[in-house]
Parts: structure tokens; C-alpha cells; sequence
């Protein structure tokens, strides 16, 4: 697993050609900032259509989807390269089960990422859904404890099933706009990202339509309802966030661990164990100032003196 | 010769060495044989009814019941005697013969015809005693009667003529009389008896008639003039004990006058060399005063004030635990002052002797400094000696756990007049046991609640080596298993050597080095699941080592512990296999074993080697079986860097409570106790490297209660306080309580975070109420995480 041939990326070819393009395009844009690399993880709840989402991207069937079961446990890293360039897109497992955050699949995909750098967080859950509650602040939670907040930097928030038609009442933008808010602000409340901060955090909504009844444009690229191509949206945004200035995560022991608490503050003991000889000297002495304060029965102080 | 009275002269009649009556005035309290040189002067103590032979010191000792232990006071032949038997076996074979004697009376009623005494009885009583032969309502004096005649004294009157009146029962004087209505004496006794009255210088003139009844037996009335002297404004004490008594000179009755003054004036001066000679008592002022008001009121110094003011004078003795003071005399009557000698008891010799079983002296095996040093200095040559001193030694010399017998016994010297041998009688133990036992177990289960584990032949074999060299020296050891077809699943052994007086026997330094080797096998309360997470499988950690260590004693519950251990720490599964990581049920039902870190080492096995230190100042007392005071405790474990990953650490705590009294209560036997609110608090820290078995584990009845062990959390850093009121009810108490702890947010500190893994909150409150019935806590905690409340029993105090 760890060593996947990286292979061309022949997916490429089975996009239209106005998609090739724009894609073509917005890559050399990147090689010219002399990235040759691009590691995508994608994250979130089972069943939103993560491995879909892939799929997509890349063009072709690279990881398996399944309609009714949940993919395997383990995080996948597909590789593929084209002039040169090198795309990774690590789809991972989804991270509930049983209504909890599995902390074992967070684990797993921590251990996966060992020694990777993170260049883009697909944080990935459906438009269609009306509501935000407390598991996804958790799932969002459990992602900043494992990679640190500084990932949301990189982060877009990717809605599946983009292609659909809204409640009554509503037109297509204001739903969206609606549900991108209320789901930006769980992924505040779960990263801990403050107010002040929102502007270092601008975490960019991305609709998805991964079903192949897909609408097409006349050029034969996919389109949302609004008429936006949203592969390369997607690429686009991926590429602006990557030069946006900000870091790529670098997963290491550190990271996954935390900080060891067994080595804080170990430079401290010879301190701590100087006061708390004090400490036991103080205790000593009150000790034996109890033993002259304590009151004598009459017998022992009257006869303390023998009298012969 | 009854009635004396000299200018400056004694007040008991020096010309008769006898001196019994007046000295069994106090014959109901204990007095120690005041050394005359006729036996019958001979008094004995006695200190209860109870008999001299204790049976309780005849059975063999159990180290078993050791909470069963009494203090026992019994009379002894010739003084106090103080025992102690260490042991009382719930059954013996003496409550077994006793109980079948129930039986045997119970069902006979036929055998008890057959044997039964009461038809002889008849014959016997009529055998017992002689009618007077007179006619009856009579009045008899005494040498009247005949000398051959047994008499039934049918009632005693006595008759004050100076009153003119009779006196009741309830004046002092009646306890001087040894004759009781009802008993059967001869002429000879009568006689006895009113000598007796005449010479113990309370009456100036004293007579004893008889008066006939018409059923044979016979009245007795003893009239009497009661003694005075002129009155008195002074009142003095003094300690007369190991003087030689005075040995008047006969007075001859055909003195002249001059001769007579001339007796008298050196009876006087050698009375005032006596005072002089005599030491300082121990009475203080406000006896003092209470006696010279007693004087001031009555006027004419009267034998009952004089009675009176022994009775005093003895009750602040006796009140005081000097049990063997005695007032022997008075002295300078008819002087403004009364002088009031008092033998007080004062130890002349201090004697340890050791018997064997059957109560012969034997020589020891122990030294004797080490029972030396635990008694206290009241005991020793020189000192008055005081029942509170003597249970002192009693309870350390207990404390020492050597002897199965006990006896601290004053006894009079014969040498030394008024002087007091202490005896110290022990019987040692068997210096070496051996005990083989075999149980079936039963083991906390899942949630505290008790299991049998398996019906196997489980057990202990044990043995001891006591008191090596005299010198309280132990070896003990024993091997313990509960399966022993299987011992090496769970075999728990303990080798340890108790070596004290490590600063000589000598020192008063209290210091007790303890060496031993040693093994356990433990529940982690670290893995175990939160509420409402399914069972997590448990950890067991065994630890096999090496300890040595220093205890100091400064008082009997304050002490100081330094040493060193080095252990082997293992963490295994349910199925004994050693596991480096804590496992987990997935969600799906399988097992993963990927949980938190067991081990530092991160391989399920640890060495460790690190110092320890703990030091408890401890000043809680009993109020009426209430405990009060304030008990500190901080204990450091330094690690030394040696081991696996070379752990470096320190963990401390600091135990903090208190047992506040809320209400002044008068202390005493049988008053009860005071209400107390017990304030508890308990910070515990490491810095540095902390396996998990280490982390200090939130919940259960000694941390938060309400909760499972380690139910709340385990953390590097945790705090809990509580607070208990307790109420006293009848002989026990109920008690309400809340309780906090918290990790201090310190949970995600500890390797691989188990706090978190088994959904822990890392904090949680309880409060509840119980009542403590016998040794079990009885309680109903609400957890307040999760709102629910239970019913809990536990053994043993939570503070």
C-alpha cells in the first residue's frame, strides 16, 4: 500500500475538451510556481459521496463506489501524473459509525498520513441535506484535533448531489448560499475558529453533481443548475487555495501524537523535588511541634519529676 | 481503752498494732496491702467482682482476631491486676461446655429432683446455727452469751448516744462493721468485732448488746459515743508511703503526771519529725480548700468529718488513676491542724518476668529493652503509681505484638512499707508459625459487585518467623493462590523482613527498616469504560519487585517512610496474555487491540526503579468514638531514570482532611458522640513520564463515589474534594455527602488518552446519604453525570 505505482493519468483524456483545457491549464499554472505535486485528502461523514467526488475528479473509476455499503476501512491514495505533474487524491473511509465519530477510522487515516503533506482538505458532506446537528460539528472536530486548525486554510467544503431542485419557494442560489452558511458555521464551531479570524479562514463552498444524469453544457461539460462547469470550478479553487500563501500540513509523529506530555516540563523535576524536600522538612517540623503541643493527661505532667 | 485522744496525738490508737479496721474502712476500693507486720492486715484490692481467673487468658492465640482484643481488668489476689488478653475467639471451647450446661439444666427438671439439694438444705440450716436458749426480747450482753454457740443475727442497729438516737444505714460508719444481719457468728467473733469498733479510734466508747427474738436468733445493737476533737482551720497532707510506721512506746498505766507530759512531748516531736520527713503529696489546691471548708463548717472535728475527708481525699486518688493511694491515718488531732497521711503508692521496683504457658517463669527470648522502651516513664522506680499509666503500658506493650498475654500488676513490697512492685507478666507467642489455608475466593466482579470465581482449591500458605534474636525481628512470607491445581495463573507471594530499632534498642528513635519482595496483581481502574460505553475488556497489572524502606515513627500516627522500589511491571489481557496496548469492542462487536499505551516501554512489560517518600502527620483523636482532628498525607514517587525507557518522573500527592467537631460534647463512656463534618481534599501530579498504570484513575468509593473505579477518567493531573456531615444516631452515625473530582484537564496527557477512548467526561460530581452499620458503609450515591442514583455497601471508612 504504501508504494502505489504512480500512473498516467489517463482519465484526463475522457473529459471534454473545454475541460481538459481549463484543466491543462490551471495545472501549468501551478508548475510555474514550481509545484509539481498536489495532495488532496478527502474527508467526511460515510456515504456522501467522497469516493464519487474522486472518481470525478480524476475522470475515471479509480476507487470503488458502492451504492448501498460503506467502503472499506482504509484510506486510499490514488496517484496520477500528467506532464510531469503529479495529482494524489487520498480518499479516506468515512469517519461515523453508530452516530459517533469512529476514532478508530481517524486513527487509521492518521497513520496513513504519516510522513504526507496535506496540500488541500476536501471536507465533503451533500447540498440535499437540510439540516447541521452536532455530528458534524464532532466529525469536524475530530479533523482539526488530528491535523491542527491551520488545515482549514486548505480546506473546501465540497457539497454532493449539486444538481438539485430546491424546496418550493427557493431558487437554486439561495439554498445554496443558505446551506453552505449553515454548514460553515459547524466547521467554525467544530475547528474553533474565532471571528476574528474568519478572514485567515475563508473556507470556499464548492457544489458537486458526481451522478452521471448529470446535466451538460453544449461543450459537453458538466454543469449545476446555475450553469457553472464545476469540474474546473472545483480544480480552480483547489489551485487559488494552494497559492493562497498559506502551508501545507506536513503530517508527522508530532502531529498525530501531540505533543509528548511525558517530556514536558521533565527538565523541571530537580526543581520540583528540591521543593518538595522543603516541603517534607516543613511537614517534619510541624509534626514534631504537634508532639509539644499536645495537651498531657494530668498523671503524666504530675509525676513527671520522680521524687527520689 | 476506747477512748484516746492525746494533746498532738494520733488519732488512730498507737498502742495497738493493730490497725486492720481502720484500714479496711476502704476496703470497696482497691488498696494496696499496707505492710503491718500481722496478716491480718493484709488488704486486698479489688477492683471489680469480676473473678481473679480470667479464662480468656488461657486460650491460645489467634492472630485472626486480633479486632476482637480487649482490655480486661480483673482483681487480683494482692493488688490491681491489670491483663490483657489479646484474643477472644468467638467460640471456645469454654462458651461450648457452657452452653451444654444450658442444656443440661434446661431439660433437667427430672434429674435436678432427684439431686436436688433443697430437701437436705432443711436439715443443714437447722445444723447451721444455734437458738440462744434464752427467752426472748431480752436484752443479752455480750459476754453473756455463751461461747459455745453459733448465733443467727437477725438485724444490727446502731445506737447513737450522743444523739440518742438510731442511726440508718446509710451513715458512714455502718460500712465499718464487718458482722451483716442474717449471718452466723460465735461469741468469739462478736468479741472480735467489738474490738474491732473500740480500738479503730472513731468512737470514745463503744458497746454491743444482743437482744433475744423469740425464733432463736438474735438483735444486735451497737451503741456508741462518736470521737471529737477540738476544732481545726488547717488541713495538711502528706505522703507517708515507704516510712516505717510509728512504733509507739507502750504507756504504762502507772506513769506520774510528769512522765506522762513527758510522753507525750516526745510522742509530739516525733510526730513533727515524721511531717517533716514525709514528702509533699500529690493533692492540689482545690482539694485543699474543699477539705479546709469542710472543716471550716463542721467545728469540732468529728470521726464522721474525718471519714468524710478520707473519703475525699481518696476519691481525688482514686478518680485519678492513682489506684493504690490510701489515707492510713490521722494525725495531730486535737491541734488547729489536721494532718492526713496518705500512702500513695510509689513504685519501688519495676519487675518484668516472662511465663510460659502454663504460668511458670520462664526466661524470654525477647529483650528486655524492647518492652523496656514502651513503657512509660510513670511506671518506672520512683513514681506514684497511676492505673492510666499502667494501660498505657499495656496498650504498647500489646501494640508490639508479641505476647498473647498481658499483666501489669502492682503488688505492695513487702520490703519497703507502702511501697509498689510493678509486675509485668507477658507469655510470649510461638516465635515461628506456620498456617496453611484454603478458601474459595471471591473477587470483585464487573461494577464492584462480588462474584465467586470458581469453586477450586484456593488458599494461603504462610509462615513467620517472630522476634528473631529477641528483638521484634520478622520474617514473614507467604504464597497465596486461588487455584492451587493452576498456580501460575495468579500466584501472589510476599517475603518480607521487619528489622526495627534500626537506631539501636536503645535510641529513642523510633525507626523500622522493611525490606521485601513482593507481587500483585491488579484491576487497572485506567481501562474501564464510561457511562453507558459496553464493557471494555479489562487490564490487569502484576507487578513483581523489590521494596525497601524506613519508617520513623514520631508518634503513634504520624510517621515518615523513605525507601526504595524496584519493580517489574506487566500488563496482560483476560486471558493472562501480555498486552502493550489497552483493547477496545468495536462498534461491529470484534476486538481491536489498538487502544492506549499499557507500558511506557510500549511493550507491555516495564522496569522501573524509583524512590518514594511519604509522610502522614496525623492528629485525629476519638471523641466518644467519633473521629476529630486533621490528617495530612503527601507522598512523593521520584523516578531514578533506571529502566525501561529510563523513566524519569515525579508524582506526588497531597491528601488533605479534616474532621471538624461542630458541638462541645462532655467526653466519657457511653456519651455520644459529637456531630463532625469531615472536609476531604486530594491533589495528585506527575511531571514527566507517566504509563498509564501510574495515572491517577477518577471514581470510585475511595476518590468520587457514586462512580465505578476509574469510571470518570484517568489523568496526570486529577483534584477531589468532598465533604461528609455526619450525624451520630444511637451507637453509629448517618452521614450525607458530595463529592467532585476532576482531571484538571490533564486527561489528554496520558499516552494514547483512555480518558477520551472509553468515553470518559474526565470530571463528575455525586452526592448521597448512608449510614455506617457495623464495619459496612451502607449508602445511596446520585451520580451526577448521568442523574441515576444507587444503594451501595462498602467495608471500611472512606476517609
Amino acid at each position: 500500500m504504501a508504494y502505489q505505482l504512480i500512473r498516467e493519468w489517463t482519465g484526463i483524456q475522457q473529459f471534454p475538451l473545454a475541460t481538459r483545457t481549463k484543466l491543462i491549464e490551471l495545472l501549468g499554472k501551478l508548475k510555474q510556481e514550481n509545484v509539481n505535486t498536489l495532495t488532496i485528502l478527502v474527508m467526511g461523514k460515510g456515504g456522501v459521496g467522497k469516493s464519487s467526488t474522486v472518481n470525478s475528479i480524476l475522470g475515471e473509476r479509480a476507487v470503488t463506489v458502492n451504492a448501498f455499503q460503506s467502503e472499506g476501512p482504509r484510506p486510499v491514495m490514488v496517484s496520477r501524473s500528467q506532464a510531469g505533474f503529479t495529482l494524489n487524491i487520498i480518499d479516506t473511509p468515512g469517519l461515523v459509525e453508530g452516530g459517533y465519530v469512529n476514532d478508530q477510522a481517524v486513527e487509521i487515516i492518521k497513520r496513513f498520513l504519516l510522513d504526507k503533506t496535506i496540500d488541500v482538505l476536501l471536507y465533503v458532506d451533500r447540498l440535499d441535506v437540510y439540516r447541521t446537528d452536532n455530528l458534524d460539528k464532532q466529525v469536524v472536530k475530530a479533523i482539526t484535533d488530528s491535523f491542527g486548525k491551520q488545515i482549514w486554510r486548505r480546506g473546501v467544503v465540497v457539497l454532493t448531489h449539486g444538481q438539485l431542485s430546491p424546496p418550493d419557494g427557493l431558487n437554486y442560489e439561495d439554498f445554496f448560499s443558505r446551506r453552505s452558511e449553515a454548514l460553515m458555521r459547524v466547521v467554525r464551531l467544530g475547528a474553533g475558529i474565532r471571528k476574528q479570524d474568519l478572514q485567515d479562514f475563508a473556507i470556499p463552498v464548492i457544489p458537486v453533481e458526481n451522478s452521471g444524469r448529470c446535466n451538460k453544457n453544449e461543450s459537453d461539460e458538466k454543469i449545476l443548475p446555475n450553469g457553472t462547469a464545476w469540474i474546473p470550478n472545483l480544480v480552480k479553487t483547489i489551485i487559488d487555495l494552494v497559492s493562497n500563501g498559506s502551508k501545507a500540513i506536513l503530517v508527522d509523529k508530532k502531529l498525530i501524537e501531540g505533543p509528548n506530555p511525558n517530556k514536558r516540563g521533565k527538565f523541571l523535576i530537580p526543581l520540583i523535588v528540591a521543593f518538595q524536600y522543603l516541603v517534607v522538612k516543613q511537614i517534619q517540623r510541624t509534626i514534631k511541634d504537634d508532639i509539644k503541643k499536645e495537651p498531657k493527661v494530668p498523671w503524666e505532667v504530675r509525676s513527671a519529676n520522680p521524687k527520689f | 481503752m476506747a477512748s484516746f485522744g492525746a494533746q498532738g496525738q494520733l488519732f488512730s490508737p498507737p498502742l495497738t498494732p493493730s490497725l486492720r479496721p481502720r484500714r479496711r474502712l476502704a476496703s470497696s476500693t482497691p488498696i494496696l496491702k499496707a505492710g503491718s507486720s500481722t496478716p491480718a492486715n493484709t488488704i486486698k484490692c479489688d477492683l471489680s467482682s469480676s473473678s481473679s481467673q480470667n479464662p480468656e487468658s488461657l486460650t491460645p492465640k489467634k492472630p485472626f482476631f486480633s479486632l476482637a482484643q480487649a482490655l480486661a481488668f480483673s482483681a487480683g489476689a494482692a493488688g490491681i491486676l491489670l491483663r490483657f488478653s489479646p484474643v477472644t475467639p468467638l467460640v471456645d471451647i469454654g462458651d461450648f461446655s457452657g452452653g451444654g450446661g444450658v442444656g443440661g439444666t434446661g431439660d433437667g427438671g427430672f434429674w435436678s429432683r432427684i439431686f436436688s439439694p433443697a430437701a437436705i438444705a432443711k436439715d443443714e440450716e437447722s445444723q447451721e446455727w444455734d437458738s440462744h436458749g434464752l427467752p426472748a426480747n431480752i436484752v443479752v450482753q455480750l459476754n453473756k452469751l455463751s461461747g459455745f454457740k453459733k448465733y443467727k443475727i437477725s438485724e444490727i442497729l446502731f445506737y447513737d448516744r450522743r444523739r440518742g438516737s438510731v442511726v440508718g444505714t446509710e451513715d458512714s460508719f455502718f460500712e465499718m462493721v464487718t458482722i451483716r444481719p442474717g449471718g452466723i457468728y460465735n461469741k468469739a467473733q462478736l468479741q472480735k468485732e467489738l474490738e474491732n469498733l473500740a480500738t479503730c479510734g472513731m468512737f470514745e466508747k463503744v458497746d454491743l448488746e444482743g437482744k433475744t427474738n423469740p425464733d432463736g436468733t438474735v438483735g444486735v445493737t451497737i451503741s456508741f459515743l462518736e470521737s471529737t476533737w477540738q476544732s481545726a482551720d488547717k488541713f495538711r497532707c502528706i505522703n507517708v508511703g515507704l516510712m516505717p510506721q510509728t512504733k509507739p512506746i507502750e504507756m504504762d498505766a502507772d506513769m506520774t503526771d510528769k512522765e506522762k507530759m513527758e510522753y507525750f512531748r516526745n510522742q509530739e516531736k516525733d510526730y513533727k519529725r515524721r511531717i517533716d520527713k514525709s514528702r509533699p503529696c500529690l493533692l492540689p489546691m482545690p482539694v485543699y480548700r474543699e477539705i479546709l471548708q469542710m472543716l471550716r463548717d463542721q467545728g469540732k472535728v468529728s470521726a464522721r468529718l474525718l471519714q468524710k475527708i478520707r473519703d475525699r481525699v481518696q476519691k481525688w486518688y482514686h478518680d485519678e488513676g492513682y489506684a493504690c493511694a490510701q489515707v492510713v491515718n490521722f494525725g495531730n488531732l486535737n491541734t488547729r491542724e489536721v494532718v492526713c497521711e496518705v500512702v500513695e503508692g510509689d513504685i519501688t521496683q519495676l519487675v518484668i518476668q516472662f511465663q510460659d504457658k502454663l504460668g511458670n517463669v520462664v526466661e524470654g527470648n525477647t529483650q528486655l529493652p524492647v518492652v523496656r522502651r514502651e513503657l512509660p516513664k510513670q511506671l518506672r522506680q520512683g513514681h506514684v503509681f497511676n492505673i492510666e499509666a499502667g494501660k498505657q503500658a499495656l496498650r504498647n506493650i500489646n501494640s508490639l505484638a508479641l505476647f498473647s498475654n498481658i499483666e501489669v500488676n502492682p503488688r505492695p513490697d513487702e520490703k519497703n512499707e507502702g511501697g509498689i512492685i510493678v509486675e509485668i507478666k507477658l507469655k510470649e507467642l510461638e516465635q515461628k508459625t506456620a498456617e496453611v489455608s484454603s478458601e474459595w475466593s471471591i473477587v470483585p466482579g464487573r461494577g464492584g459487585r462480588p462474584t465467586l470465581a470458581s469453586i477450586q482449591p484456593g488458599g494461603t500458605v504462610s509462615f513467620e518467623h517472630r522476634n528473631i534474636k529477641g528483638l521484634n525481628r520478622s520474617i514473614l512470607g507467604s504464597v497465596t493462590t486461588s487455584n492451587f491445581l493452576n498456580p501460575q495463573d495468579d500466584l501472589a507471594f510476599k517475603l518480607e523482613y521487619v528489622h526495627p530499632y534500626l537506631d539501636g534498642v536503645y535510641n529513642t528513635r523510633n525507626r523500622t527498616l522493611r525490606a521485601s519482595c513482593f507481587n500483585s496483581r491488579k484491576l487497572s481502574p485506567v481501562f474501564t469504560g464510561g457511562p453507558g460505553v459496553d464493557e471494555v475488556p479489562p487490564i490487569w497489572v502484576d507487578r513483581a519487585g523489590i521494596k525497601a524502606n524506613i519508617t520513623e515513627n514520631f508518634t503513634r500516627q504520624s510517621k515518615f517512610t523513605y525507601g526504595l522500589v524496584m519493580e517489574e511491571i506487566t500488563t496482560r489481557d483476560e486471558s493472562s496474555h501480555i498486552s502493550p496496548n489497552g483493547q477496545r469492542v468495536l462498534p461491529s462487536g470484534g476486538i481491536s487491540a489498538d487502544g492506549p499505551p499499557t507500558t511506557l516501554s510500549g511493550t507491555g512489560i516495564d522496569r522501573m526503579a524509583f524512590a518514594q517518600a511519604n509522610i502522614t502527620r496525623d492528629n485525629t483523636k476519638f471523641v466518644n468514638g467519633a473521629i476529630v482532628g486533621e490528617r495530612n498525607v503527601f507522598q512523593v514517587d521520584q523516578g531514578l531514570g533506571v529502566g525501561s525507557n529510563f523513566p524519569f518522573f515525579n508524582r506526588h500527592q497531597l491528601t488533605l482532611t479534616r474532621f471538624i467537631q461542630l458541638k462541645e460534647v462532655e467526653e466519657g463512656a457511653g456519651k455520644p458522640p459529637p456531630p463532625v463534618l469531615v472536609l476531604h481534599g486530594h491533589y495528585g501530579g506527575c511531571v514527566g513520564d507517566l504509563p498509564s498504570y501510574d495515572a491517577f484513575a477518577l471514581g470510585g468509593p475511595y476518590s468520587v463515589r457514586g462512580y465505578n473505579m476509574g469510571e470518570l477518567g484517568a489523568a496526570r493531573n486529577i483534584l477531589e474534594v468532598a465533604a461528609e456531615l455526619r450525624i451520630p444516631v444511637r451507637n453509629t452515625h448517618v452521614y450525607a455527602f458530595a463529592e467532585h473530582g476532576n482531571d484538571l484537564g490533564s486527561s489528554k496527557d496520558v499516552k494514547g488518552n483512555p480518558t477520551e477512548v472509553y468515553r470518559r467526561m474526565g470530571y463528575g460530581s455525586s452526592y448521597g446519604v448512608g449510614a455506617k452499620l457495623g464495619l459496612v458503609r451502607a449508602e445511596y450515591a446520585v451520580d451526577h453525570n448521568s442523574g441515576t442514583g444507587a444503594v451501595f455497601f462498602r467495608f471500611g471508612e472512606r476517609f
